[in-house]
């Protein structure tokens, strides 16, 4: 399974609609990017997904923390 | 006063006030949620609550949105009359806040104890109708869920207990990311115990008394009770129940409850989601949460904050009681402060209204507001006007601005600002230029202008306001 977003083709269903066949949701283990099958293909299709929003694996490594995770109290000394 | 011990009760409230729209016919969990809720918000300020009982692929969804978006719906979330106009509402809010604290009862037999998933069997997917809110979304949030958190320095203070929301990104069946913004309370809590090396144990509160919601979308002290407040806010003390594995003090009347920890000392990308801001902020490495235990009633209401380009339903919902708190701050200096409109984006833009005391005062009251806890990562551009103003009637500021205000020397100037990071105007991210706007009449010894002789309403013109409000009623 492909991710919409980054591409990355090792992503998983997570979850399935209870009345069975009508869509399964997708996560992406790289960009951790949720979708429907169901949505619009805006939204779920790797061919059509809106370009504005498409990532790269290496946006995700150079996301800022927030918060920035503080030293240890035992490290400080 | 009349108030709520659990969400439905505040939607059965709406209903009999005929603001709850009920779609019974089968929807799509994506685009139609968002899509209604956005054209709820377009209707106007008397857009109605929504609550949709069948959404495709589902059993059993029961998707609440809008319940606090619009004025009848917060006055009705308040226990006011459905009319009482916003200025009213604010006015009321704060005679409220004077009744702080107001002591939380603890109530045993919460609804949400009746279901539970532990272990392997925790699935946010089986308990709640999740669904995407903004095209651009990083995926399913929950946005408008009570987030519980104790500093764990300090673990049985409970005025340290925290209760917000903050937005939570679902990452897994028992996964959530967590965004918890440098300012909010959550962040110390967390911080505190990565320091110490551990997790922070954490509950999450789904379908709340509606005052819980409002109290936790308030901009409050580090030490100050949410629940507190939100006991002053609807004039009862608010029944708590325990976490069953937290300890945590959470809302007795929950729909939903979700139980676990902030996995400490770890990051992982969250995001973009659709702000307040009515922009998308980028994506970020946040905070991680681990769900261990989930608790539900039986046929649980999944409460959800609908909030696009604004006015969206979080405006409501953090508008009045952001306008609160900077008023109080600003009249422990200030007497001569009248009245606060911080509701634009969460008081990015406020607009005071005063009595100077002499000239220049009005300038020096918009720089305080700018230097209030709420004001440090808001109000950016502050508005200060006339006591004869409503900074609630935005004509009537239209009015000040066109009138009072001489951009040559009306305006005073302020770089290298810090600002909340979910600005899109701030360079760099954090970091903003504010502006007060003295858009009151100069007083002595200021002699600037031509402005002694502004026309007045005839001083009967409350009278005959009272009786055409009456006559409007009558037909």
């Amino acid at each position: 399974m492909t991710c919409p977003r980054c591409g990355d083709s090792t992503c998983a269903v997570i979850a399935s609609s209870p009345v069975p066949g009508v869509w399964d949701v997708g996560l992406c283990p790289v960009c951790h990017y949720t979708w429907r099958s169901s949505e619009p293909p805006r939204q779920s299709d790797p061919g059509a997904f809106a370009e504005e929003f498409r990532l790269t694996a290496e946006d995700v490594g150079a996301a800022v923390e927030l918060p920035p995770v503080p030293p240890r109290r035992a490290d400080r000394g | 006063m009349t108030h709520y011990d659990d969400f439905r009760a505040f939607l059965d409230a709406l209903d009999g006030a005929g603001r709850l729209v009920r779609i019974s016919e089968p929807v799509d969990a994506e685009p139609d949620l968002a899509a209604a809720a956005t054209a709820a918000a377009r209707l106007g300020d008397r857009e109605p609550a929504l609550y949709f009982t069948s959404v495709n692929g589902f059993t059993d969804a029961r998707v609440a949105l809008n319940a606090h978006g619009s004025w009848a719906n917060h006055a009705i979330a308040l226990g006011m009359e459905p009319d009482t106009p916003v200025r009213e509402q604010v006015a009321e809010l704060t005679r409220r806040w004077d009744d702080f604290p107001v002591a939380p009862t603890h109530r045993e037999g919460a609804p949400f104890l009746q279901n539970t998933l532990e272990g392997s069997d925790v699935d946010l997917f089986r308990v709640l109708p999740l669904f995407r809110v903004n095209e651009g979304d990083g995926g399913f949030f929950l946005d408008k869920a009570a987030v519980i958190s104790r500093d764990p320095d300090h673990w049985d203070d409970t005025d340290r207990q925290n209760v917000g929301i903050y937005r939570l990104q679902v990452k897994g069946t028992d996964k959530l990311g967590l965004q918890p913004g440098t300012i909010h309370d959550v962040a110390q809590h967390l911080r505190h115990s990565e320091e110490r090396g551990e997790d922070l144990p954490i509950a999450i509160a789904v379908g709340n008394d509606p005052a819980v919601t409002i109290a936790a979308s308030t901009p409050m002290a580090y030490d100050q009770s949410e629940y507190e407040m939100a006991g002053a806010l609807r004039g009862a003390p608010v029944p708590l129940a325990k976490g069953p594995l937290t300890g945590l003090d959470v809302p007795w009347g929950a729909e939903v409850l979700l139980e676990g920890a902030v996995l400490g000392r770890r990051r992982e990308f969250e995001g973009p989601f659709g702000e307040f801001t009515g922009h998308y902020s980028g994506g970020r490495a946040m905070a991680v949460i681990r769900v261990d235990r989930i608790s539900y009633r039986t046929d649980p209401v999944f409460e959800h904050l609908h909030l696009g380009r604004p006015w969206t339903e979080i405006d409501y919902l953090m508008g009045p009681s952001t306008c609160v708190p900077l008023f109080k701050q600003l009249r422990e200096d200030f007497p001569e402060v009248v009245a606060v409109n911080a509701m634009y984006t969460h008081g990015l833009v406020a607009i005071v209204s005063v009595r100077p005391r002499q000239g220049g005062f009005a300038r020096a009251v918009g720089l305080r507001a700018m230097t209030t806890r709420h004001g440090l990562g808001y109000c950016k551009i502050v508005i200060v006007v006339d006591e004869d103003v409503d900074p609630f009637d935005l004509p009537q500021v239209m009015w000040a601005l066109s009138t009072k205000v001489n951009p040559d020397e009306d305006m005073v100037h302020l770089s290298n600002m810090s600002i909340l990071p979910l600005d899109p105007s701030s360079s760099p991210v954090g970091i903003s230029g504010k502006v007060v706007i003295d858009a009151t009449a100069p007083v002595e010894p200021d002699r600037r202008g031509r402005h002694g002789h502004p026309v007045r309403d005839h001083p009967e013109t409350q009278r005959w306001l009272r009786v055409l409000r009456a006559r409007i009623k009558e037909r």
